[in-house]
């Protein structure tokens, strides 16, 4: 029933890492995912690329998540060896289009469903001012991420208000402005009512006050960490030297 | 110790609503004030001025107060109303600490004091949850635990159980103890009074932004429930409650639930498990039960809302299932911004109609005194105005079962007794009424019938008559201790 983004309790994991790892992971594996060649030696960097979030989503216990995404870029590496050299025509275009879509950005979006759902909020904001990100972009970040969960959950009473009133795929073919206006605007308006009186909460509780905020999540690098940055890197600089020719 | 002297103020629409008249009040260290009044008459006006809110965020006053608000908050720790709109993280750990970290306390400090916290306040049992799936007495609790991990010298509660159950009520109630019993001074505004009637010191009673007298706690004791009646109040003692509507005709019929059950994902337990409920058509029901025991999940099942829900229901010779269910039953939320879609209220009515008809839609508007408000938005109309709104839709929509899910949450006397006359005027179009609600005089002002749940299932089922009633009480006032007792043992 509940929207998952942003974990709350301990993660049981062998393989824990850094937020800050993880978002150089994140950083290195979309830009190598979504510029990367099909052909070539940068396929290999690739296919190294592409286990990572497989790795990581079995280590911390998400089997099913992992094995569907494992069986999925399974079909696009297929398609993208094989399916593209054999067929022809329309059914060639569509495969290809496919393929370079999803191959480019499931991997990115994996990694990212991982990061979202492995990280506490206070990691994360930890981990933002360890790397002296200024308040006014951390504060923001972290009031946004607090939000996914009550958007989802104000989305979906909005939902079973608009089931319950007959609104419907059935008004769609009628009238489709008045289908998105019906689901944004309540939206939008309880949204403004929540920020306004968690803001009002959040001030009385100190926010914003000049002293230094400490903050009582640790984090810090480990092993793990160490072969993940090194395999990024070198993954990153095998790629750069491969796109400039010298290997 | 605090002092307001002569102070007014206003919001920057001219609203009459929630200013304040020359307000003076003096509170000293340790007390417990307990401000009460009808809606509006400024008591969450006079929260904010205390926490500081007003004049910083709520930006119109003279310099009433020249502290800015990282200062207030060391002094004093505001709990609010809403449970779902007053915490900054997802999980309940770092919600704890999120106070002391604004403040800068230093790490080791910090953990101290939120390992103080919860032995005080014995919640180990909510610590490394995910806030958002915890019940809406479970994030209060969490509301007051975050602010008392910065030990301030004075707390202000604005309506913290108006969406809470009997036994939530007297956790609450348990906390404010604690505080009392640390010498700290707690300034509370409510509508439901009896739940502190013996832990306030003073009773400060306001009207349209006046205070009008103040009562020790003996004289709050001893005024009549006519003289709280008369001042617009809840009721000091729940025991004393009476029926107090009409004696029932019944429109004969029933409405039949051979079974209705439905489980959640991955447990074992069913989530609800209804079998042989056979209710009176054409009655006020009330459906009553702690938080959790499935009196919601009761509700999505029955409108419909619940595909996966097993179960038909029987009502005037035509079985439904969850499909056709959803077309025959409306619930008015209790969140009602929720199902409020156009532009105006007229056309929210002629949204439900099947065949658009504005001159019924006219009568309907009028029957609920909403005529004059027709070309409004319906987001700019007061709480109450919505909800009529919202029950103007369901007379619309010509369903013959109307659910309702805790109707007068966060109500004053005032506003509960409209919410009752709306109810009976349903119930005399000939609806069955399903009433999800944790409050007895609403119950007992339109309510003709009672079942109750317990774990997923139906427990009583009976006509609320002069037994049904003392049944009805005993378990609201029952319900608290009981839970007490339970998470002591669990603990």
């Amino acid at each position: 029933m509940q929207a998952q983004l942003f974990q709350s309790a301990p993660i049981n994991t062998s393989l824990r890492l850094d937020p800050r790892t993880k978002l150089l992971m994140m950083f290195i594996l979309s830009v190598i995912m979504i510029n990367g060649d099909i052909r070539g030696k940068a396929v290999y960097i690739r296919l190294v690329l592409a286990v990572i979030p497989f790795i990581l989503l079995l280590f911390s216990g998400r089997i099913k998540a992992s094995l569907f995404y494992a069986a999925l870029y399974a079909a696009v590496w297929f398609a993208e060896a094989f399916l593209v050299y054999t067929t022809s025509g329309a059914a060639n275009i569509l495969i290809v289009m496919l393929a370079g879509m999803v191959g480019r950005f499931i991997p990115c979006a994996v990694m990212g469903y991982y990061l979202m759902t492995t990280t506490r909020v206070s990691e994360f904001v930890a981990a933002m001012e360890q790397i002296h990100m200024p308040r006014a972009i951390i504060i923001p970040l972290s009031v946004m991420f607090r939000f996914f969960p009550t958007i989802a959950e104000e989305s979906r009473a909005i939902n079973d208000a608009m089931r319950m009133r007959g609104i419907g795929i059935n008004s769609l073919s009628k009238n489709p402005v008045a289908l998105f206006e019906y689901r944004l605007i309540p939206l939008l308006m309880s949204i403004v009512k929540i920020g306004g009186e968690l803001s009002a909460a959040a001030l009385t509780r100190g926010l914003g006050g000049p002293v230094k905020r400490t903050n009582i999540c640790k984090i810090g690098f480990g092993v793990w960490d160490f072969c993940m940055a090194a395999v990024m890197i070198a993954a990153l600089a095998a790629y750069v030297l491969i796109q400039r020719g010298t290997l | 110790m605090i002092t307001l002297s002569n102070v007014s103020f206003s919001y920057e629409q001219g609203e009459q609503e929630g200013c304040l008249r020359d307000v003076s009040l003096t509170i000293q260290a340790g007390e417990v004030i307990l401000l009460c009044g009808e809606s509006g008459c400024g008591k969450t006006t006079l929260t904010r001025l205390i926490n500081g809110l007003i004049p910083h965020y709520y930006e119109d006053g003279k310099e009433i107060s020249q502290l800015p608000l990282y200062e207030t908050a060391k002094l004093v720790g505001s709990v609010f109303q809403n449970p779902r709109s007053q915490f900054f993280n997802v999980d309940t750990t770092s919600e704890l600490a999120f106070g002391a970290e604004n403040l800068g306390y230093p790490v080791t400090e910090i953990e101290q004091r939120v390992a103080q916290t919860i032995s005080e306040f014995q919640i180990e049992p909510l610590m490394e949850r995910n806030i958002f799936r915890l019940s809406g007495g479970e994030k209060q609790k969490i509301a007051c635990a975050s602010v008392a991990v910065c030990t301030p010298p004075v707390f202000v509660l604005d309506e913290p159980t108006s969406n809470l159950d009997a036994a939530a009520i007297d956790e609450i109630r348990r906390l404010i103890g604690i505080w009392k019993s640390q010498g700290k001074t707690v300034v509370v505004a409510e509508h439901r009074l009896h739940f502190l009637r013996d832990l306030a010191d003073r009773a400060v009673y306001m009207r349209q932004g006046r205070i009008e007298r103040i009562f020790s706690v003996q004289e709050l004791k001893a005024l009549s429930q006519p003289q709280l009646e008369q001042m617009g109040l809840r009721p000091l003692w729940l025991e004393n409650l009476t029926i107090n509507r009409d004696p029932v005709h019944g429109t004969g019929g029933s409405l039949d639930l051979p079974r209705l059950f439905f489980s959640h994902d991955h447990r074992e337990t069913p989530t609800l498990d209804v079998k042989d409920l056979n209710v009176p058509a054409g009655a006020v029901i009330a459906v009553i039960g702690h938080n959790g025991a499935g009196k919601s999940t009761f509700a999505r099942c029955l409108c419909g809302l619940e595909k996966r829900a097993k179960g038909a229901l029987q009502f005037h010779a035509s079985v439904m299932n969850a499909k056709q269910r959803l077309k025959n039953c409306y619930m008015v939320m209790q969140d009602v911004n929720h199902q409020l879609f156009t532009e105006s209220v007229l056309d929210e009515v002629l949204l439900s109609m099947a065949e658009k008809d504005e001159t019924k839609a006219e009568k309907i508007l009028e029957s609920l005194d909403l005529s004059h408000l027709k070309t409004l938005h319906p987001m700019s109309l007061s709480g109450g105005q919505k909800q009529r709104v919202a029950i103007a839709a369901a007379i619309a929509s010509e369903r013959e079962i109307i659910i309702l899910d805790e109707p007068t949450s966060g109500l004053d006397l005032r506003h509960m007794r409209e919410v009752a006359q709306n109810l009976r005027r349903l119930a005399k179009m000939g609806k069955t009424l399903f009433v999800i609600t944790h409050d007895p005089e609403l119950i007992l002002s339109c309510c003709t019938h009672l079942i109750q749940f317990e774990n997923g299932k139906v427990v009583l089922n009976e006509a609320l008559d002069a037994r049904g009633a003392e049944k009805m009480l005993h378990y609201f006032l029952d319900a608290g201790k009981k839970r007490a007792e339970y998470t002591e043992e669990t603990i």
